[in-house]
C-alpha cells in the first residue's frame, strides 16, 4: 500500500482537529478542541476517565460527527469521507480486538485483505518481528493469547498498513515494562519513517518519555499543552494532572 | 475481491472452525437426508399399497356373481386416492384426512364429513419429511449458527476495528448475509436432491417442483435476513439469541398451532356425528325411496305413470322400482352435496383465516404454499372427494338404470316369492365390468400455481419488509460505532 502523504518535515499536519466540538445525548463530551499533529510527530492526550480522549479518537475514526469544528485526517474529513480516511490510518484500540479462531497470521491477512493489501508471509514476519511476537505464536489462533501479543498482533497490521496517521488508544496499558519499552521504540521507527502519531493515555511518565507534545484533557477541553523536549516539570505535571489523568 | 465477499469468505472460515456450527449443521443435514430416504420411501410403499388395493377392489366388483342391480348397489365400491409424486416430499393433510372411501348407495361414506379440522396444519408437527425439516428445524438451526453473526462482533469489539477499516454497516450486513445464506443453502441440498429424483425418477411435475425449490429458498432467505437484522441491532449476543428463539417460536410453533383453532372459534363446524344427524333428519323429510307410500313418491309415481301413459306401474315399459332407485339416489345425493359444500365453504373459510395468519408466520404462508405445490393440501382432499362422490353418483345412477331396464317389474316385485323370477332378477355379470374405474384427475399445473400464489404472495411481502428493515438496521449499526 502506498502512503498518501508524509514527510517529516511538512509542516502541514496530518491530523487536525479544530475548534472541535461534540454532544452525546444531552452532554458536551468535547468543548472547542484544538490539535494537530505533523508527519513524524508523536502527540499524547492525557486526561481521566470521561475527559473525552477516546472520543477524540471515535470522531477522528468517523465513528461520531462534531456538532462544530473541522475534523481533518490526511487531508481528508473523517466523517464525510470516511473509508478515504480510513485507508490512511491505523488504529490500536486499548483491547486488541481480534478473531479468536484464526491465527495471528490469519488475523493480519484478513484485516489487510479489507484494507485492500495482500501481504506475503514474508511481509508479515517481517512486521511481526518488528512488533516484537514470538515465531511459535504466529500459526497458533489468538484465543490463548496475552493482552500483550494481541497488542503485537494489532502492531504488526498498523506496521504493515504503512499509512500516514496512527491513532493509539491506551497501548501501554497492561503491558509489561520490557513490552512498553519495545513499543517505545516501535514508535520512535514509525515516527521517523514520518507517521503522524495520536495517542490517548492516562500514562503520564510513559508520555513524556515518547511524545513530541502532551495535551491534558479535562471536561472536553484542553486545558494544556507542553513539550517535554523543552525541559518540563514531570512531577509537577503529574501534580496538576496526573491524579485526574490517572483516575 | 469485493469487501463482502471478504467478510463472508471469513465468517465462513469461522464457521467450519466452530464445533457448535459443524455439529449442528451435520446433524440438520443428516435428518435431512434421513427424512427424504424415509418419506420417498414411505410415499412409494403406501401408492404401491393403494394402487394393488384398487386393482383388487376393482377386480372384486367387476368378478361379482350374477346378481340384481341392487344388491351391486349396496355391494359397493372402493377407491382410493393415489399419493402425488411430490407427497415425498410434503405429505401435506394425507395422513389427516384419509385416502380411501367406500362408495355405495344412498350414502356418502368417510371422509367426506371427516374431520379434517385437525389436519389444517400443525397437526403434521413432528412428521420427519423434507418439508418439516426445512419449514421448522433449518431456521433453529440457522439460529443457532447465525444470532452472534453482528452481535458477536460488537460484544468482541472486531465490529470497531472493521468501521475502521472502512468496512461499511452495508457491506458488512451483506458479508454476513451471504455466509448464513450460504449455509441455508447446504442445508437445501437434500431437499433439492430428492425433488431433482422426484421429477426424473418419479414423473414429478417439474415446474411445481421448481416451484418448492424456491419457496423453501425465499423462505430460508427469509430467516437469514431476519437473522442478520436481528443480530445487528442486538445489544449483546445473548439479547439476539432470546429474541430470535422467540420469534422462531412464535412464527414455527405457536401461531401455526393457534391459528387453526383461531379460525373453528371464528367459523365453527359441526361435528361428524352433528352433520350424520342433520343429514337423517333432512332425509326423512325428503321421503324414503324404500317407501313407496311416501307422499314425494308418490308423486313421482303420479308424474311418471302420466308420462309414460299408463295407469298402473306394472303397465310401465320399464321397471318402477329401478325408476324409484334413480329418483331416490338423486335426491340423497342433492342432500349429501348440499352438506358437502356447506361443510366445503366452513372449511374454505376456515383456511382463509389460517392463510391470513401467514402475514403473522411465514411459515403458514410457505406450508400453504407447499401443499399446493405438492398436490397435498386440503384442496387436493376436496377434490378427490367431489370426484369419488361423483364416481359414486354416476355407478350407483347406472346399476339403478339397469334396475330400470335389464329387470322387469314382475321379476322385481316377485323375487322372493317366485324362485324363478328370482334367478331372472340376476342380471348378466358382464354389466359389472362395463363400469368404468375410478380415475382420479389431479390437479393441473395451473390450478396448482393459483392455489400456491397466496402463499408465495405472502413469503414475498416478508422478503420486501425483511429487506427494508435490513437497510434500517445497517443505517443502526453505523450510527451505534
Amino acid at each position: 500500500m502506498k502512503r498518501a502523504m508524509t514527510s517529516p518535515d511538512s509542516a502541514q499536519p496530518l491530523i487536525l482537529v479544530d475548534q472541535v466540538s461534540l454532544d452525546r445525548g444531552n452532554r458536551r463530551v468535547l468543548d472547542q478542541v484544538s490539535l494537530t499533529v505533523a508527519a513524524g510527530e508523536i502527540y499524547a492526550l492525557l486526561g481521566g476517565n470521561g475527559a473525552g480522549k477516546s472520543t477524540t479518537l471515535s470522531a477522528l475514526l468517523g465513528f461520531l460527527r462534531p456538532a462544530s469544528g473541522a475534523l481533518e485526517v490526511a487531508g481528508i474529513d473523517p466523517v464525510s469521507q470516511h473509508d478515504q480516511a480510513c485507508a490512511r490510518i491505523a488504529y490500536l484500540p486499548e483491547n486488541v480486538a481480534l478473531y479468536d479462531q484464526l491465527t495471528a497470521c490469519e488475523n493480519i491477512a484478513y484485516f489487510m485483505a479489507l484494507a485492500g493489501a495482500e501481504p506475503d508471509r514474508a511481509s508479515m514476519d517481517r512486521a511481526l518481528d518488528a512488533a516484537g511476537l514470538q515465531v511459535e505464536a504466529r500459526d497458533r489462533r489468538v484465543s490463548g493469547f496475552s493482552k500483550g501479543m494481541r497488542q503485537k498482533v494489532a502492531i504488526a497490521m498498523a506496521v504493515l498498513r504503512d499509512v500516514p496517521v496512527l491513532l493509539l488508544d491506551e497501548p501501554t496499558s497492561g503491558l509489561d515494562p520490557r513490552a512498553t519499552a519495545d513499543f517505545n521504540a516501535l514508535l520512535a521507527r514509525l515516527k521517523a519513517r514520518g507517521t503522524a502519531i495520536l495517542m490517548v493515555t492516562h500514562d503520564l511518565l510513559g508520555a513524556a518519555d515518547c511524545a513530541d507534545r502532551i495535551g491534558f484533557l479535562a471536561s472536553g477541553r484542553i486545558v494544556e499543552e507542553v513539550r517535554p523536549a523543552d525541559g518540563i516539570d514531570v512531577l509537577a505535571l503529574h501534580h496538576r494532572y496526573g491524579e485526574a489523568a490517572a483516575a | 475481491m469485493s469487501t463482502a465477499r471478504l467478510v463472508a469468505r471469513n465468517e465462513w472460515r469461522l464457521m467450519q472452525r466452530s464445533r457448535v456450527a459443524r455439529l449442528a449443521l451435520f446433524m440438520l443435514l443428516a435428518l435431512a437426508t434421513v427424512a427424504t430416504f424415509t418419506s420417498i420411501a414411505h410415499r412409494n410403499a403406501s401408492d404401491d399399497l393403494r394402487a394393488r388395493f384398487q386393482a383388487q377392489a376393482d377386480q372384486e366388483f367387476d368378478g361379482q356373481p350374477a346378481r340384481h342391480p341392487h344388491r351391486m348397489v349396496h355391494y359397493g365400491h372402493f377407491v382410493f386416492r393415489p399419493l402425488p409424486a411430490l407427497a415425498a416430499f410434503d405429505p401435506g393433510v394425507d395422513a389427516f384426512t384419509g385416502n380411501t372411501i367406500y362408495l355405495e348407495g344412498h350414502r356418502q361414506n368417510s371422509a367426506n364429513f371427516g374431520d379434517v379440522r385437525q389436519s389444517s396444519l400443525l397437526a403434521r408437527f413432528g412428521q420427519l419429511t423434507p418439508a418439516f425439516v426445512l419449514q421448522v428445524l433449518a431456521p433453529l438451526v440457522l439460529v443457532f449458527i447465525g444470532f452472534g453473526l453482528l452481535a458477536g462482533e460488537r460484544r468482541s469489539g472486531t465490529l470497531r476495528v472493521l468501521k475502521a477499516h472502512g468496512v461499511t454497516p452495508r457491506d458488512l450486513l451483506l458479508g454476513k448475509g451471504l455466509a448464513l445464506a450460504g449455509l441455508a443453502g447446504l442445508m437445501l441440498l437434500p431437499a433439492l436432491a430428492s425433488l431433482g429424483w422426484l421429477v426424473i425418477a418419479a414423473e414429478a411435475p417439474a415446474l411445481p417442483a421448481l416451484a418448492l425449490a424456491l419457496g423453501y429458498a425465499g423462505y430460508l432467505a427469509l430467516w437469514v435476513l431476519g437473522i442478520v437484522i436481528v443480530s445487528a441491532i442486538a445489544r449483546d449476543p445473548r439479547n439476539a439469541l432470546v429474541t430470535l428463539l422467540g420469534l422462531w417460536a412464535l412464527t414455527t410453533v405457536l401461531v401455526p398451532r393457534v391459528a387453526p383453532d383461531l379460525a373453528l372459534a371464528a367459523v365453527a363446524t359441526p361435528t361428524r356425528l352433528e352433520t350424520d344427524i342433520a343429514i337423517l333428519r333432512d332425509l326423512r323429510k325428503i321421503g324414503d325411496s324404500h317407501n313407496p307410500d311416501d307422499p314425494h313418491f308418490a308423486a313421482f309415481k303420479a308424474r311418471t305413470l302420466a308420462q309414460y301413459g299408463v295407469s298402473r306401474v306394472e303397465d310401465l315399459p320399464v321397471n318402477y322400482r329401478g325408476l324409484l332407485a334413480l329418483e331416490g339416489e338423486k335426491l340423497t345425493s342433492q342432500l349429501f352435496d348440499d352438506y358437502a359444500k356447506r361443510q366445503f365453504e366452513q372449511q374454505r373459510r376456515q383456511g382463509a383465516i389460517v392463510s391470513g395468519f401467514g402475514l403473522a408466520s411465514p411459515a403458514i404462508a410457505l406450508r400453504s404454499m407447499s401443499m399446493a405445490l405438492a398436490g397435498t393440501d386440503l384442496d387436493g382432499h376436496r377434490r378427490f372427494l367431489t370426484q369419488a362422490e361423483a364416481y359414486r353418483y354416476d355407478v350407483v345412477q347406472r346399476l339403478n338404470r339397469l334396475q330400470a331396464e335389464a329387470v322387469t317389474y314382475s321379476d322385481d316385485s316377485n323375487r322372493n316369492k317366485d324362485p324363478e323370477a328370482g334367478r331372472r332378477v340376476r342380471i348378466d355379470p358382464a354389466n359389472w365390468s362395463k363400469v368404468p374405474d375410478f380415475a382420479y384427475q389431479p390437479a393441473s399445473l395451473a390450478e396448482k400455481l393459483r392455489s400456491a400464489l397466496p402463499g408465495a404472495a405472502v413469503l414475498i411481502l416478508w422478503l420486501l419488509a425483511a429487506t427494508w428493515l435490513l437497510r434500517r438496521a445497517a443505517r443502526r449499526l453505523g450510527e451505534a460505532l
